[in-house]
């Protein structure tokens, strides 16, 4: 219930800051036009976190420019050269933040656990339940694409995720050359995606819809186009969509990931799909990693974009030609 | 070579060629070509005027502490002006590569940067404002001012001192450097891990990042011993610990956290160099090593130096709100306490920077805890300056007006702060231009202090005020360009943009970009009314000369002795008998008193050993880039067999005779008489101050 308040209230402060800037509309606020449990739980927590410290840092606003006032010298109002001592206030100074601080840090706490990656407390109940199960996706960043890997499923999708509503969904996440943030503003926070570990998220979507997610951490030259676009669709369409992709023509092994994760801006940002993933490609690309796997970037690669684009495009003509 | 190199190497030339000049490039090509002219400009205009002399005595092999602080401000707006331009290449490149269909120039498929350009860029812009422009502005008014504020003739180590400016200067002409010879790093200018490390980071633009960071961090080590040590050990008679200023105290509790933090940084690096030179594995993902450790490393030193420069930022303020509200400041033992809390928190808090990287929730829950007992201390200064002002008599000149404006950024700024603190919200905001707005206006209450501080002390340091009517039209310029930038940018981080785009996929955010834009434009424009400032008041000055005391309410011990300072600071060491020294003075109408009698003065000879250091760690970082061995290993050597030489040099100081005291002092003090009542209205009537004799000096207040 509070949480639908809180909501309307940030809809609506939204939707007058629309009609200050103007242009904008207030579906482009994706951080309050929250569509997944704990997304809404974060942006909850905002809004009690902002609200405290608008009650202490609105009247200090006030006060300093009502002493600016009252007090120009013009103004000619008492004046107290050495008054620069007093018990209370200096009570009132310091306790005021403390308080504040307090009452702030014991929300922070909170709302750690509730949305922490590894296992949030807001999505146990949806967890334990008996269906629908948690879905399981593994997702490796390469330089510079994302690889959504669904090893129950044995499809692999690159650039699109594509998830059903109102069920958990884990990720575990690692990366095979460099760092990047795993990131849909309107359904997940952040999550730092680094090489030769395994970090977890969980996020649950409560509408359906597109989101955009990206990475959020600058991962080098093809950073820019690494976003990709996530649909939460009803469990029946995600099914649908499984076994279309449970069709694509291309398969995926551990040898053609290691081409396939070759530097490589994604600039066309067009999705693709493999179906008989071979299991443990994720496990694999942890351990080359750690062994000290690279996928280097060639020198000068991006200097100049148009050529790059000609070559990229002349090398995948010849690819098709070879297959 | 113990690493794999992309590209040719050679014994001589190590990795330079011709190649790695980037004369392609009409961006570059431009700046160089007008770097060169200007340049040739002014070392011809100092040929023409015979003027070389001057420039080498004066000021290159200078020791004194309130010339080296000049050159170290000089150094900083050089930097800030290239930091500036930068910035405005960063905004227009997002402004105009805007969605899929916005053109391409220049190689860019968008805009007219690539991205690897961008990313060097955006490096640049950050290391180059913090390490190269704050950093050195703020420890050139600590410079300057402490040792007046303590009573001393000069820094404790006055050689030193000027080793630390040419050390940093070095590092800034290092990042110049860079711009024309091969490339910069493009991997943040906290250095992302493992991108930094040579398979991603092929060229030689992270290791001219590295040295950059490592002539400015030795220098800012050097520079906080020798605060230290001035701060501690120089104070003048009976300015005791809780007489201090309030800006001697925060230099004092900055300088611990920098001298504290800075080896972490300097070893962090070295480990990096290590990765990248030796083919060692400290940051790798693979072979054991471990990219966090880097994370942990660097931030325990990038926090308290975000802390480091803001610390005598608040000093400024804590100088200038009590001078134009005509009383004393409130609540000085709590501040000089809020000052060391947040120096001691701020050793405790640099996870903050990295709550995403998946650590456990109690981790994360210990640290935005931490991170959120700042905003304690913070918000006591806060409140103490709001005291300060109470029952005041506010006048608002130029110092004030800047002092007022940065307590409201403290407020923006100190809110998006908590909010950063609050783990679940840094989840979302992290790594977005929310989070670039955060601290943007975090190091905008600096430069707004540091401008309330320029105008302030300026009048101390050359012996004239500085136009008020053109400075006012530059505060407001400035201002509405800050308000027309980060407005905009704050709005931005909640529509979920994230920082260092240089393609931007969306289209909903091109209006604000634009307004972004609009800001620059005024920023720009706010420049050159600053330029006009500076160039009236300098044409004005006989107008607007001051006495000692500029302001007529100005309260510490600085003001005491002429303006300008005579560059022995004293001619006596003063006897200092209460907090606000200068204010006891005229309370007790000794500030007139003067001496008709001089002793000899001892001080420290100048040197051009410090020049020449500078100049050979500028060759060794260079050498060290682009790995000519034989030219880093002479330089070396030159450093060590100079640092030995000079170590046994004896003849370093000097006497100044009591005639030449007694001379300088008569040309300064007639001066001053001449137009004393007009700089100090009625109130401090001919005041003239100046050190007292302990023999003269009426004994303490009990
Ligand atoms: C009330 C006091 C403050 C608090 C609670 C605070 C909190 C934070 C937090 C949590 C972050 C990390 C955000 C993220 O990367 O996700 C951050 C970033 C930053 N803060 Fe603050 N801050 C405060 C004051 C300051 C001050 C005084 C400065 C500097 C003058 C400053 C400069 C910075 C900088 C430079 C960064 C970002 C560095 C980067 O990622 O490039 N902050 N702050
Ligand atoms: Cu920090």
């Amino acid at each position: 219930m509070m949480k639908k308040i809180w909501g309307g209230g940030w809809r609506f402060l939204a939707l007058l800051s629309t009609v200050l800037l103007g242009g904008c509309s207030s579906r482009d606020f994706w951080l309050f036009d929250a569509k997944g449990v704990i997304s809404q739980t974060q942006v909850h927590y905002m809004v009690i976190d902002v609200v405290v410290m608008l009650v202490i840092i609105i009247p200090t606003a006030l006060l300093i420019m009502w002493a600016m006032w009252r007090y120009r010298k013009s103004a000619g109002a008492t004046y107290a050269p050495h008054w620069s001592h007093s018990n209370a206030i200096e009570a009132i100074v310091w306790g005021v933040p403390i308080l504040t601080v307090a009452v702030l840090s014991y929300y922070s706490v909170e709302a750690i656990y509730q949305v922490n990656p590894y296992k949030p407390t807001v999505l146990a109940r949806a967890e334990a339940a008996p269906a629908p199960r948690p879905l399981e996706i593994d997702v490796i960043a390469t330089d510079w694409r994302w690889v959504f890997i669904y090893p129950a499923q044995h499809i692999m999708s690159v650039g699109r995720l594509v998830i059903p509503v109102d069920t958990p969904v884990k990720f575990r996440l690692t990366s095979t050359s460099v760092t990047n943030d795993f990131y849909i503003p309107q359904l997940v926070g952040m999550i730092d995606v680094m090489p030769g570990m395994r970090v977890k998220q969980a996020l649950m979507a409560s509408h359906v819809g597109t989101y955009e997610g990206f990475s959020a951490d600058y991962s080098g030259a093809g950073f820019s186009w690494m976003n990709f676009q996530t649909d939460a669709v009803p469990s029946a369409q995600f099914q649908q969509w499984t076994k279309q992709a449970q069709q694509a023509p291309q398969h995926m092994d551990y040898a053609q990931f290691d081409l396939f994760a070759k530097p490589d801006i994604s600039v066309s940002g067009k999705p693709e799909y493999f179906s008989d993933v071979e299991p443990g490609i994720f496990d694999h690309v942890v351990g080359e990693v750690m062994n000290g796997k690279v996928w280097p970037t060639p020198m000068g690669m991006t200097e100049n974009m148009v050529k790059y684009l000609q070559k990229q495009r002349a090398s995948q003509a010849q690819m098709q030609g070879e297959l | 070579m113990l690493v794999n190199l992309q590209g040719p190497w050679s014994p001589l030339l190590g990795r330079l060629a011709v190649s790695q000049i980037p004369y392609e490039n009409p961006i570059l090509v431009g700046t160089f070509v007008l770097v060169v002219a200007l340049g040739m400009a002014i070392l011809g205009a100092v040929t023409y005027y015979g003027k070389w002399g001057y420039l080498w005595r004066e000021w290159l092999t200078t020791v004194d502490h309130k010339k080296i602080g000049i050159m170290y401000i000089l150094v900083g707006l050089v930097m800030l002006l290239r930091g500036f331009v930068d910035a405005a290449m960063i905004r227009s490149q997002q402004a105009m590569a805007v969605g899929p269909d916005s053109a391409g120039y220049l190689g860019a498929l968008h805009g007219y940067l690539t991205p690897f350009h961008f990313g060097q860029i955006y490096t640049a812009h950050g290391v180059i404002m913090i390490l190269f422009a704050a950093t050195p502005i703020l420890v050139g008014i600590m410079n300057i001012i402490v040792p007046l504020q303590v009573g001393a003739r000069d820094m404790a180590y006055p050689y030193l001192n000027a080793v630390g400016l040419w050390l940093t200067t070095a590092g800034a002409a290092l990042v110049m450097t860079a711009l024309f010879i091969g490339d910069f790093a493009h991997a943040g200018w906290f250095g992302n891990l493992p991108l930094n490390e040579l398979p991603y980071s092929p060229g030689v633009g992270v290791d001219y990042w590295i040295w950059a960071f490592q002539l400015s961090s030795v220098g800012t080590t050097l520079g906080g011993i020798n605060l230290i040590a001035t701060i501690v050990k120089m104070r003048a008679p009976g300015m005791t610990w809780m007489r201090l200023p309030m800006f001697t105290w925060a230099s004092l509790s900055a300088n611990i956290i920098s001298l504290t933090s800075f080896p972490v940084l300097t070893v962090s690096l070295a480990l990096l160099s290590l990765d990248r030179y030796l083919g060692t594995h400290f940051y790798t993902a693979g072979m054991g090593g471990n990219l966090m450790l880097y994370n942990d490393l660097f931030w325990i030193w990038g926090h308290p130096e975000v802390y480091f420069v803001i610390l005598p930022a608040f000093g400024m303020l804590s100088e200038i709100i009590p001078v134009f509200s005509e009383k004393t400041l409130f609540g000085y033992t709590g501040m000089v306490l809020a000052s060391f809390g947040i120096a001691g928190v701020s050793w405790g808090v640099w996870l903050h920077h990295f709550f995403t990287m998946g650590s456990a929730p109690d981790v994360n829950a210990f640290y935005s805890v931490s991170t959120m007992l700042v905003g304690i201390p913070t918000g006591v200064k806060v409140f103490n300056w709001l005291f300060t002002m109470y029952r005041g008599r506010l006048r608002f000149e130029l110092p004030m007006i800047w002092a007022c404006a940065a307590l409201f950024f403290l407020l923006v700024g100190g809110m998006t702060g908590m909010m950063n603190a609050f783990t679940t919200n840094d989840y979302m905001v992290h790594n977005s231009v929310f989070v670039v707005a955060h601290f943007h206006l975090m190091l905008l209450l600096i430069v707004y202090a540091i401008f309330g501080a320029v105008n302030f002390w300026f009048p101390k340091v050359f012996g004239f005020k500085l136009n008020e009517r053109w400075g006012k039209w530059f505060f407001w310029l400035f201002t509405a360009g800050t308000a027309t930038v980060f407005i905009p940018m704050f709005t931005l981080g909640f529509m979920g943009m994230t920082r260092r785009l240089d393609y931007i996929p969306y289209a909903q955010w091109q209006p604000l970009l634009d307004a972004e834009m609009a800001g620059i434009v005024l920023y720009s424009l706010s420049a050159v009314y600053l330029v006009a400032q500076l160039y009236v008041s300098l044409r004005d000055r006989a107008l607007n000369r001051v006495g000692a005391d500029a302001w007529g309410t100005s309260r510490s011990l600085e003001w005491a002795t002429p303006s300008p300072v005579p560059f022995y600071n004293f001619a006596y060491i003063p006897h200092v008998n209460a907090r606000d020294e200068w204010a006891w003075r005229k309370e007790n109408g000794i500030a007139q008193l003067r001496h008709d009698r001089y002793e000899g003065i001892h001080m420290p000879k100048n040197t051009g050993v410090p020049l020449v250091l500078g100049a050979l760690s500028l060759v060794l970082a260079f050498a060290l880039v682009w790995r000519m061995w034989w030219l880093a290993a002479l330089c070396l050597a030159g450093i060590v067999i100079l640092v030995i030489m000079r170590s046994f040099a004896k003849d370093t100081d000097y006497i100044v005779s009591p005639e030449e005291v007694k001379r300088v002092e008569d040309a300064l003090w007639a001066g001053t008489h001449a137009r004393g009542t007009e700089a100090e209205g009625g109130r401090g009537r001919g005041a003239v101050g100046g050190g007292l004799s302990p023999a003269h000096s009426p004994s303490a207040p009990k």
